[in-house]
C-alpha cells in the first residue's frame, strides 16, 4: 500500500485519468443536456421545437395569405407585383405538399369556404393528420391568435386533450381560421423540419440512456481517480510522512483567492460559450449542424479545466490537513490563535481568585449586552447562558469530586491509583497531576521499604542459619569434652565456663533472631479470640515454681468470668512469658509480684508490677531498647531483648506496651483490644 | 544393631553426632549432601536418617520427598530454620520429626531412640480392652500404666487422670476449669492454675523437650489438648 501511495507512476496515471474522465464527463454531460428537452416530452409533437416550427409555418401561411390579398390590389405597380409574386411563389413552393409534411387549410370565419390549402386533391385534413391545430388571424395583419384545438386521433383511438378547453366566444376570434397539422405518414422521404425532428427524437430516445450512462461512468472514474490522487498526495518515494510542496506552503487565503479568480474566469468563459451557442439550443436546425462539435469540445475543455482547478484545491487542502498545517498556513487562524493564546495566557497568569472575579464580570457583561442584542423582553438567551454557566460549574464540580475520589483512594493505600487528568480544567488538572506525583513518590517509597523489609527478612533467615550452624558444633563438642576424662581440675572448670557461655550464646542468638523478626514484622500473626484469664493461669502454671525458688509470691487480680481479647495466642504467650521471666530475673527476692487484669472501653490491660532488685536509674524508654538491662554490670542471664521482643510482639497484634518506673517499682502494661 | 545415616553439609556437626550415636551403640553412615544420602540409602540397610535441610546439591526437603517414594525409614530433620512454615513443610513431605539447631545432643539421642522404637518394635501394637493409645502414648487403664514409645512413665494419680481425660478426647481443647471440674470433681473457683502446674509436670514426664511439646500441647489462652495425629 505504501509503495502504491508513493509511486510516481500511480500519480501520473491518476492525473491522466482525472483529465480524461473530466473531459469525457463534460462532453457526455453536454450531449445529455442537449437531449433533455427531447426526452422530457412524451412525443416529438410535444417538444418546444415542434411548437416553434408549427408557429413558423403558420406565419408562412399568414404571409402567403396576405401576399395573395396584396396581389389583388389593382393599384399595384408592376415591379411591386413582380416582387410580391416572387415571394408568393417562393412561399408556395415552401408550403407545397411535395416539399413539406405540413398540411393546412385556410377557412373563412364561418368555415364555409376554403380560402387556401396544400392538401392533395380529394383529401380531408382530418384524414391526413392525426392532430389538427387551429389558429386565426385577421387578413392584413400579421399577428396570430392561437386556439390550439385538437381533433381526435382516429388512427390510434386515443383521445388527446383539447385546449383551450372551450372557446365560448367565437365572435371574438379573428375572422380567418388556419387549420393545420402534420401528415401522419411523416418520414425522411421529404426532408423538412418535421421529418428531421421526428427522426432526431427517435435517435434521442435511443441515445439518451447511452449518454447519461457514459457521463455517470466517467464521473465515477473521476471520483475514484480523485480519491486515489488525494490519498497519495503528499507522499513521496524515499520519504516518510507528508511532504509539503511549494504550493502547500502558500498562505491559504492567497491560494483560495487565486483559485476563486480562476474559477470565476472559467465560469465567465462558460457563460460566453453558453451565450454564443444558446441560439442553437432554441433553434433546432443546428442540431444537424456538424459545427456543433465545437460547442461540445469547448464545454468539455471548460469542465476539464474546472475539474483540474478543483483537484488542485482539494489536493492542497488534503496535504495541509495530513501535515496538520492547514491552521498554521491560514493567516486568519494564525492571527486568531495568537490572540486567543495571548488572552488565555494572560487569564491563566492571574491568580485563581482574580480569575474567578474576571469570569464573573465577563458573565455580568454578557448579560448586560443581551438586551441590546436580543431585545429587552427575550428570556431565551439568558436561559441559554445560565444553562451553559451551570454546565461549566457542574463540570468543575465533577472534576473536583473525581480528584477527591482519587485522593481518597490514595489515602486508603491504593498507591498505584492514577487520577485521569485529561479533560480537566487547567487548575484542577495541575492539582490532579500534583496528587499523581505524590502518589508516585509514595508508591516508590513504599516499594523501596518493602524491598528493604524483604531484604531484612532474608538477612535474618540467612544470618540465623549461619550463626546457628557453628553454634551447634560448639555446643556438641563442649558436651563431648564434658564426657572425656579430664585429670586437670582446671580443664574441667574451663569446660564448665565454655558450656555455660555456649548455652548463653544459644539463648542470645535465638532471642536476637526473635527480636529482629518481631520488630521487622516478618512474623505471621493469626489473631483469634483468646481467654486472658486462662492464659494467665497457664503462664503462672509454667512459672510458679521458678518464682517460688526466688521467694516471689504472685498476687493476681482477675475480674469475674473470662476476659476475651483478639490476639495471637503464641505471640501473647511469648509476651507474658517474657514479662514473668523478667520478674524472675530482676525482681527483688522476697517481694510480691502483682498481676492485674483490667477491662473496659473495649480494651483489656494486663499489668505486671514488681520491685526491682537493682536501682532503676534508667528511663523506661531505655529499658525497652534492645540489649538494655536493669543491671549495668550485665552479669545476669538475660539477653536484654525480652522487653523489646514483648513490645514488638504486642504491637504486631495491634496492642500497646507501656513501661513505668516509679522508684524501684517496675510496671509493665500490655493493652489489647477486647473481643466480644 | 541399627544403622543411622547422618547427613549435614557441616562436617563438624556430622562427626559430633557420629560420636554421640556411636557411644550409644549405633552404626553410623555419613553423607554430606542429599545426593550422597540417597546413594548411602541404596547401598546400606539404613534404619534411621538424621538430615539437615539447608544443603548443597539436593536439600533435605527434596531428599526426603525422593526417599519417601520407596522407603518407610524414619527421617528426623535437623534445621536452622525455626519458621513454623518450614517445620510444617518438612513434616508434610514425609519427615517423622524435626530438631531445630542449635540442638541439645541428648535430645537428639532421645528422639532417635523414640523413632527407632516406634519403627522397629511398636509398629503394629494391638489394642486390648481399656487400652487408649494416641501416637506414641499408650494408657492401660486396667493396669493404670502409661507408656511413651514403649517406656513406662510414672505418674501421680492427678496427672494420670488429666492425661486420661485428654487421651480419651484427642484433639479436643480443655480449658483449665473444665479439667479441674472433671478431674477434681469440684467446681473451679480460681484454683485453675493448679491445673497448669500439673500439666507442666505431666509434660516434663512424657515429652522429650517440655519447652517444645509434641503430644501434650498448650493452646495458649484457650486450654490444653493431646495432638490427634501426634507422632
Amino acid at each position: 500500500m505504501g509503495k502504491l501511495q508513493e509511486s510516481l507512476v500511480g500519480k501520473s496515471v491518476a492525473v491522466l485519468l482525472l483529465l480524461i474522465s473530466a473531459f469525457c464527463s463534460g462532453l457526455f454531460a453536454c450531449r445529455t443536456f442537449i437531449l433533455l428537452p427531447m426526452v422530457n416530452s412524451s412525443a416529438w409533437q410535444y417538444t418546444t421545437y415542434f411548437q416553434t416550427f408549427l408557429e413558423q409555418r403558420q406565419y408562412q401561411v399568414v404571409s402567403y395569405f396576405s401576399l395573395t390579398q396584396d396581389l389583388e390590389d389593382p393599384d399595384l405597380s408592376y415591379m411591386d407585383r413582380r416582387q410580391l409574386q416572387d415571394s408568393l411563389d417562393q412561399l408556395k413552393q415552401t408550403l407545397d405538399s411535395q416539399s413539406t409534411w405540413f398540411r393546412y387549410q385556410v377557412r373563412s370565419s364561418d368555415g364555409s369556404a376554403v380560402l387556401a390549402s396544400n392538401l392533395p386533391d380529394g383529401t380531408e385534413l382530418n384524414q391526413v393528420v392525426p392532430t389538427v391545430y387551429y389558429a386565426s388571424f385577421t387578413p392584413g395583419e400579421s399577428t396570430l391568435s392561437h386556439s390550439v384545438m385538437v381533433y381526435e386521433d382516429y388512427s390510434t383511438d386515443t383521445t388527446i386533450s383539447v385546449y383551450p378547453e372551450d372557446i365560448t366566444d367565437v365572435s371574438s376570434l379573428p375572422p380567418v381560421v388556419i387549420e393545420c397539422g402534420i401528415d401522419r405518414n411523416v418520414d425522411l422521404s421529404i426532408l423538412d423540419e418535421f421529418s428531421l425532428l421526428a427522426n432526431e427524437y427517435t435517435s434521442a430516445e435511443k441515445n439518451f440512456p447511452i449518454y447519461i450512462t457514459l457521463s455517470a461512468v466517467s464521473l465515477g472514474v473521476w471520483i475514484i481517480a480523485l480519491l486515489f490522487f488525494l490519498w497519495s498526495s503528499g507522499h513521496k518515494a524515499g520519504h516518510d510522512g507528508v511532504i509539503l510542496s511549494w504550493q502547500d506552503r502558500i498562505i491559504s487565503e492567497a491560494y483560495f483567492l487565486i483559485i476563486a479568480c480562476l474559477v470565476a474566469l472559467l465560469l465567465y468563459g462558460a457563460t460566453l460559450l453558453a451565450d454564443y451557442f444558446s441560439i442553437y439550443l432554441y433553434n433546432f436546425y443546428p442540431m444537424q449542424n456538424s459545427d456543433l462539435w465545437l460547442f461540445f469540445a469547448a464545454a468539455a475543455v471548460l469542465v476539464c479545466l474546472l475539474s483540474l482547478i478543483l483537484v488542485l484545491f482539494l489536493r492542497t487542502i488534503t496535504v495541509r490537513l495530513k501535515a496538520h498545517s492547514l491552521a498554521k498556513t491560514t493567516l486568519l487562524c494564525v492571527i486568531f490563535s495568537w490572540i486567543w493564546r495571548a488572552l488565555r495566557d494572560f487569564f491563566l497568569y492571574l491568580p485563581l481568585s482574580w480569575r474567578t472575579a474576571v469570569a464573573f464580570l465577563g458573565y455580568l457583561l454578557i448579560k448586560a449586552l443581551f438586551p441590546s442584542l436580543f431585545g429587552f423582553y427575550n428570556p431565551i438567551p439568558h436561559a441559554i447562558l445560565n444553562i451553559l454557566v451551570l454546565l461549566a460549574l457542574c463540570r468543575w464540580t465533577v472534576c473536583l469530586s473525581r480528584l477527591r475520589q482519587g485522593s481518597q483512594a490514595i489515602a486508603a493505600g491504593n498507591l498505584n491509583h492514577q487520577i485521569d487528568t485529561s479533560r480537566m480544567p487547567h487548575d484542577l488538572r495541575a492539582l490532579g497531576e500534583d496528587i499523581n506525583n505524590i502518589s508516585d513518590g509514595l508508591a516508590g517509597a513504599v516499594n523501596e521499604k518493602m524491598k528493604s523489609e524483604r531484604f531484612k527478612a532474608e538477612l535474618i533467615t540467612n544470618v540465623s542459619h549461619d550463626l546457628k550452624t557453628p553454634l551447634t558444633s560448639i555446643i556438641n563438642y563442649v558436651n563431648l569434652l564434658k564426657t572425656t576424662q579430664q585429670t586437670d581440675p582446671k580443664a574441667q572448670e574451663y569446660i564448665e565456663v565454655l558450656d555455660r557461655k555456649s548455652q548463653r550464646l544459644k539463648k542470645l542468638t535465638e532471642d536476637l533472631v526473635e527480636a529482629s523478626k518481631a520488630s521487622t514484622g516478618v512474623l505471621s500473626v493469626n489473631r483469634e479470640k483468646i481467654g486472658m484469664a486462662q492464659l494467665i493461669d497457664q503462664a503462672l502454671g509454667e512459672w510458679t515454681e521458678k518464682l517460688e525458688e526466688r521467694h516471689l509470691s504472685v498476687v493476681s487480680t482477675i475480674p469475674e468470668g473470662e476476659t476475651w481479647v483478639y490476639a495471637d495466642g503464641r505471640h501473647l504467650w511469648r509476651v507474658i512469658d517474657n514479662l514473668l521471666s523478667n520478674c524472675a530475673k530482676y525482681a527483688m527476692e522476697g517481694t510480691r509480684v502483682y498481676l492485674d487484669l483490667v477491662r473496659g472501653r473495649g480494651q483489656v490491660t494486663l499489668s505486671v508490677k514488681n520491685i526491682s532488685r537493682e536501682a532503676l536509674n534508667i528511663p523506661p524508654e531505655r529499658l525497652m531498647e534492645r540489649f538494655v538491662r536493669g543491671d549495668e554490670s550485665r552479669t545476669t542471664e538475660g539477653s536484654g531483648l525480652g522487653l523489646s521482643i514483648a513490645r514488638s510482639l504486642t504491637e504486631l497484634q495491634g496492642g500497646t506496651f507501656e513501661l513505668t518506673v516509679d522508684g524501684d517499682l517496675f510496671k509493665a502494661s500490655v493493652t489489647l483490644p477486647q473481643a466480644n | 544393631m541399627y544403622n543411622i545415616l547422618i547427613c549435614d553439609d557441616d562436617r563438624d556437626i556430622v562427626s559430633a553426632l557420629d560420636i554421640y550415636l556411636s557411644s550409644e551403640g549405633y552404626q553410623t553412615v555419613k553423607a554430606y549432601n542429599g545426593k550422597e544420602a540417597l546413594k548411602a540409602v541404596e547401598q546400606n540397610n539404613i534404619h534411621l536418617i538424621l538430615m539437615d535441610i539447608m544443603m548443597p546439591e539436593l536439600d533435605g526437603i527434596r531428599t526426603t520427598a525422593k526417599l519417601r517414594e520407596g522407603s518407610n525409614v524414619p527421617i528426623i530433620l535437623l534445621t536452622a530454620k525455626s519458621e513454623d512454615a518450614d517445620k510444617i513443610l518438612g513434616l508434610n513431605i514425609g519427615a517423622d520429626d524435626y530438631i531445630t539447631k542449635p540442638f541439645n545432643p541428648l535430645e537428639v539421642i532421645a528422639r532417635v531412640k523414640s523413632q527407632l522404637r516406634r519403627y522397629t518394635t511398636l509398629g503394629g501394637a494391638d489394642k486390648g480392652p481399656g487400652l487408649i493409645s494416641v501416637g506414641p502414648i499408650s494408657m492401660d487403664d486396667g493396669a493404670k500404666q502409661v507408656t511413651v514409645d514403649g517406656e513406662p512413665v510414672a505418674l501421680t494419680p492427678i496427672e494420670y487422670n488429666i492425661l486420661k481425660l485428654l487421651l480419651s478426647h484427642p484433639g479436643q481443647v480443655f480449658s483449665s476449669s473444665q479439667i479441674y471440674e472433671q478431674v477434681w470433681n469440684d467446681p473451679a473457683y480460681g484454683s485453675e492454675n493448679t491445673v497448669a502446674v500439673h500439666i507442666r509436670h505431666l509434660r516434663e514426664k512424657i515429652e522429650i523437650n517440655p519447652a517444645d511439646p509434641r503430644y501434650l500441647k498448650v493452646v495458649w489462652g484457650l486450654g490444653y489438648k493431646i495432638e490427634k495425629g501426634a507422632n
